[in-house]
């Protein structure tokens, strides 16, 4: 709201300086913005929040000026008596067939308007705040809006057809022609004032050309009426026309105050433009409920600003404000807020009011606020592990947007086969500049690997070397219910090989329980190899996915270099999470190692063999470690391979002897070679 | 032992001990090569040292008693040298330290394993959660996709409320549904203050840190994804100057030194009154986020007493205090994720 400085003064006098005035607006709720010398005068910049309607007039601000400077408000007076409706009747008719987007319209006709240049002074107010002169009737409507915040429109009522004024919504097909010159489709649900011949204004948003006010205008019909905010707000939106007017709409304007605004306008244009006021208002309007009165006990200040202010105050305050004190005790008062006041209703509001007054910088910011202990949960603990044990693997760490492009959504689900949740807005340049072609970002994911996969490519595409990058967030996977289940993932891209990213998935599993058991089993997504990829399992339950990106899924994503991925469900790991270790003893004696190396057929997987010489080598095992695997098909044949490892064992009770280390030998190599084929070579 | 009934055995091991103490004595004492040289000369001397004395006195020692004699003529030999090698060691740089090498550069870079880097984002984030930690806040969580009744409704924000224009919204539904239904990407943590007051009573002191959504176009100051952190306290007896104790701690641990704070009014339909924070640094006022006194609709929406429990309740942007501290001018790059901008932080 840009207010000017000089016309302020028509309402208040304070005896302070603009600048303290604007640090005292600031801090009682219109945060200054900025103030620009103008001529002779300020325009001053305040910040109005969606509340305090009545704050986008100039009146409004001078009363908080009165209130926060204890200075005098004079509103201008105004002949409000209307004489009936008879003799402006005779002129026009007004008929509201939309009662629930229009609850107020009120029209009065002055007659005999010269239409010309507006006043220096008042050329020099709107200038000061930005608006540009018209002529003496369009200023003078403009003046009065931004005087009470009630926006007018003033029909040059010789072009209102039938001088018939009917509010409804639009019929099929309507268009209007507005003062802009642009032609307006009209739609269901806006507001429309027609003449007897079709749409002369949208109600609250704009006015239309054929009857706004020319050089040739003489009698002139002055609309003030209330809008319903939500029909202004859509219509202004789908229209793309926002006004001045439908800002105040918008936020609702003071029901009360209409018949003020519409007399103030009126005896404007009687002295500045030569009109005659026809006397009467039509004044068509839904009975509105009476305001309640509010009981403000004085405790409640103190228990939800911590502070006192003195009752004198309070009321000279909430007088001041425009609230009516109805009755008063020792403890409280009751008061009926004034009707440009709609965001005034209860107890805590008027605390609020009171408070503001006084002065928040008045609120202690040193008492004592009682001492109480704080947790960190589970999930924040292991997520700090994760973020350790992946920044220690040299992976850098990602925020990718949570909506996807539908393309890259289906080509990557691993978690779902339910279709994504797709938002009915997209996210708006969120793309790269190499990924504009790829549609709109409206699909919620429902992984995290192919936003990862996309991070990649843009950093290949910009010729980074050593791209290892992860990301912690939700994924969202529909259940059929209302909302979705959002897991928590961990997701991996790297340009290292299978053997790497697994390490690192292994070592991020073993962070969270050292003792857990992976399981690795084939993979059927798509967009990874067929053989260097696996999903994971914990105690049956699929908790991972990782592997090399398959030749058509580095396609999809438009990469050029080897890629590996992995992502492993968190949430499903939390619960299980060990986070504090416990002890166990040291052996006081020496470990002794040995190393096997076994020819197998191709079909042999490690975990076969890792789990055979683990059932077998006995108590005395402490660890199993995979040496290296080659092939020799000239001497071992097609399909086999060898396979070295060694096994470290060790006694707590005692130095291994030869025969003990012998015998254990001797059962894993027998084992293998039962259960397994595994030949020694020796 | 009496000298006179020493046999010439014992007087021989007498000696051997005493030269064995002496020559350790001596090389043990030496403060530079040159007395090591002086001592070795004087104990080990080819021709007149005493060790060579001593073994002359071998001859004179009876038949019987000379392999006894011998051995621990050698012992005591050894033990000398030993103690001659210890004290050249002592002195010789190159003996202790090895040869140098001029062809080393000892400036050539380190070789490390290249460390990971946590997102700027998330730094901040453990930086709010640490100093709410401090003070006493727990972090609480709560879905991204969310329902209007706790996005919009127990928020105290009506359904003609601007706020919830589809426009400015990312309301939600599963493609092959063409009816939507009223989920929607939250559009404030304020929505996990509702989850945590429907589970738990009073007292309540939690945060809650996460991504939340508004359909804004991307530019370099907005973006439609965003974090937000959510302050919520509610007891008995909590009003604004709590808000503003709390809050003030909250800046000087965060900015390292006590700041003025002050709090204008605002508006918010979760709070009543509402304020806006602002803290003074650099010379000027620089905008903290939003706060207030909890609106006792959303209490009552709850199934709070609110003539028992006051609450406030504060929400600040994570980006925006990130792209401060690290000095970050366009807030997309945080979400480009291009490894030499991670790798800054």
């Amino acid at each position: 709201m840009l207010v000017s400085w000089n016309w302020l003064h028509d309402y208040v006098q304070p005896e302070i300086e603009l600048e303290q005035i604007v640090d005292h607006l600031t801090m009682s709720g219109l945060n200054h913005e900025s103030t620009t010398l103008e001529g002779s005068d300020f325009c001053i910049d305040l910040e109005v929040t969606s509340n305090r309607p009545d704050c986008l007039g100039h009146l409004g601000v001078a009363r908080e000026i009165a209130v926060l400077t204890g200075a005098l408000l004079k509103k201008p007076d105004v002949d409000l008596t209307s004489d009936g409706q008879t003799a402006v009747q005779k002129l026009c008719q007004v008929t509201i067939e939309a009662p629930e987007l229009c609850r107020r319209y009120t029209a009065r006709v002055v007659r005999g308007v010269k239409v010309g240049p507006s006043p220096e002074w008042l050329v020099q107010r709107l200038q000061t705040i930005g608006i540009e002169s018209v002529n003496n009737v369009v200023d003078i409507s403009n003046y009065v809006m931004l005087e009470c915040g009630q926006p007018l429109h003033t029909f040059d009522l010789a072009n209102v057809h039938g001088q018939q004024i009917i509010v409804r919504e639009p019929r099929p097909d309507e268009q209007i022609l507005a003062i802009n010159h642009q032609t307006y489709s009209l739609q269901a649900g806006m507001c429309v004032i027609a003449d007897a011949h079709g749409p002369v204004a949208i109600g609250g948003v704009m006015g239309g050309a054929e009857s706004e006010i020319s050089s040739e205008t003489k009698d002139v019909l002055i609309e003030a009426a209330w809008f319903a905010p939500g029909s202004v707000r859509a219509t202004a939106r789908k229209l793309n026309l926002h006004s001045d007017s439908s800002f105040r709409f918008e936020r609702s304007v003071d029901f009360d105050g209409i018949p003020w605004a519409s007399a103030r306008c009126a005896q404007l244009l009687a002295e500045l433009a030569g009109g005659e006021i026809v006397p009467g208002m039509i004044d068509i309007f839904q009975p509105q409920p009476p305001r309640e009165a509010i009981r403000f006990r004085y405790s409640q200040i103190a228990r939800n600003l911590g502070i006192e202010i003195p009752v004198a105050f309070v009321k000279s305050t909430l007088q001041g404000l425009g609230l009516t004190i109805q009755s008063e005790d020792a403890e409280s008062l009751t008061c009926l807020p004034p009707s440009w006041r709609r965001d005034l209703s209860r107890e805590i509001d008027l605390v609020e009011e009171v408070g503001r007054i006084y002065g928040y910088d008045k609120v202690p910011d040193n008492i004592t606020v009682p001492l109480t202990s704080s947790h960190k949960p589970q999930q924040t603990r292991v997520l700090e592990r994760v973020r350790d044990v992946v920044r220690a693997a040299g992976f850098d760490e990602a925020m990718c947007p949570s909506l996807l492009p539908e393309v890259w959504s289906q080509a990557c689900s691993p978690w779902t086969d339910s279709e994504p949740l797709v938002s009915h807005q997209p996210m708006l340049g969120v793309l790269e500049r190499g990924s504009q072609n790829v549609g709109a970002v409206n699909c919620l994911r429902r992984t995290l690997i192919s936003s990862l996969l996309e991070a990649k490519r843009i950093n290949e595409y910009r010729f980074n070397p050593e791209i290892d990058l992860f990301e912690i967030a939700h994924v969202y996977l529909p259940t059929g219910g209302e909302l979705p289940q959002e897991p928590l993932m961990l997701g991996l891209v790297s340009g290292r090989d299978y053997a790497e990213i697994k390490g690192v998935v292994e070592q991020v599993c073993r962070e969270i329980d050292p003792a857990t058991t992976l399981e690795f089993i084939d993979s059927e997504l798509q967009i990874l190899e067929q053989s260097r990829s696996a999903t994971i399992r914990i105690a049956g339950q699929v908790v991972g996915h990782l592997g090399v990106v398959s030749p058509g899924g580095k396609k999809a994503f438009g990469l050029r270099q080897p890629t590996t991925v992995a992502e492993i469900n968190l949430t499903a790991l939390i619960d299980q999470a060990v986070l504090i270790r416990r002890f166990k003893s040291l052996s006081e004696f020496p470990a002794v190692s040995r190393d096997f190396n076994f020819i197998l057929s191709d079909d042999v997987q490690w975990r076969n063999l890792e789990q055979t010489v683990r059932e077998h080598a006995g108590p005395l095992l402490e660890s199993i470690t995979y040496r290296e695997t080659f092939r020799d098909e000239q001497r071992d044949g097609a399909g086999k391979k060898r396979v070295l490892l060694s096994l470290s064992l060790r006694s707590h009770e005692d130095t291994l002897s030869g025969p003990q280390v012998d015998a254990v030998c001797q059962a894993v190599v027998a084992a293998c070679q039962k259960a397994l084929g595994a030949q020694l070579v020796s | 032992m009496n000298p006179e009934t020493m046999t010439p055995l014992d007087s021989y091991l007498r000696d051997l001990d005493l030269l064995l103490a002496d020559a350790q004595q001596a090389f043990n004492s030496a403060t530079n090569l040159q007395e090591v040289e002086e001592a070795r000369v004087e104990f080990l001397g080819a021709k007149s040292g005493r060790f060579k004395a001593v073994q002359k006195q071998l001859g004179q020692i009876p038949g019987e008693s000379k392999p006894v004699a011998g051995q621990n003529l050698n012992r005591v030999k050894n033990d000398i040298q030993a103690a001659l090698d210890n004290a050249k060691q002592r002195f010789s740089t190159e003996s202790f330290r090895g040869q140098p090498d001029p062809t080393f550069d000892r400036t050539l870079p380190g070789s490390t394993r290249r460390l990971g880097r946590l997102h700027p984002i998330t730094q901040t984030i453990n930086e709010l959660m640490d100093i709410m930690g401090r003070l006493g806040f727990s972090p609480a969580f709560g879905p991204e996709v969310e329902d209007e009744r706790h996005n919009f409704e127990a928020l105290n924000i009506p359904a003609d409320h601007p706020a919830r224009d589809p426009l400015e919204n990312f309301y939600l539904s599963v493609a092959s549904q063409q009816h939507g239904n009223t989920s929607l990407l939250r559009s404030q943590t304020s929505t996990v203050q509702i989850r945590v007051m429907e589970k738990s009573q009073p007292p309540i002191r939690v945060i809650s840190l996460g991504r939340v959504y508004r359909p804004d176009t991307a530019d370099p100051t907005h973006y439609p994804m965003f974090h937000q952190m959510e302050g919520l306290m509610v007891d008995r007896n909590v009003t604004l100057a709590t808000l503003k104790t709390v809050l003030k701690l909250f800046a000087t641990n965060y900015l390292g030194e006590s700041v003025p704070v002050r709090i204008r009014p605002s508006f918010f339909p979760f709070t009543e009154p509402s304020v806006e924070a602002d803290y003074f640094w650099n010379g000027k006022w620089t905008e903290f986020g939003g706060a207030g006194i909890v609106d006792p609709n959303v209490f009552k929406a709850v199934g709070y007493d609110t003539e028992q429990f006051t609450g406030f309740a504060f929400g600040l942007g994570v980006e925006r205090l990130c792209m401060i501290r690290h000095g970050i001018t366009d807030i997309r790059d945080m979400y480009t994720n291009d490894v030499r901008f991670l790798r800054q932080f």
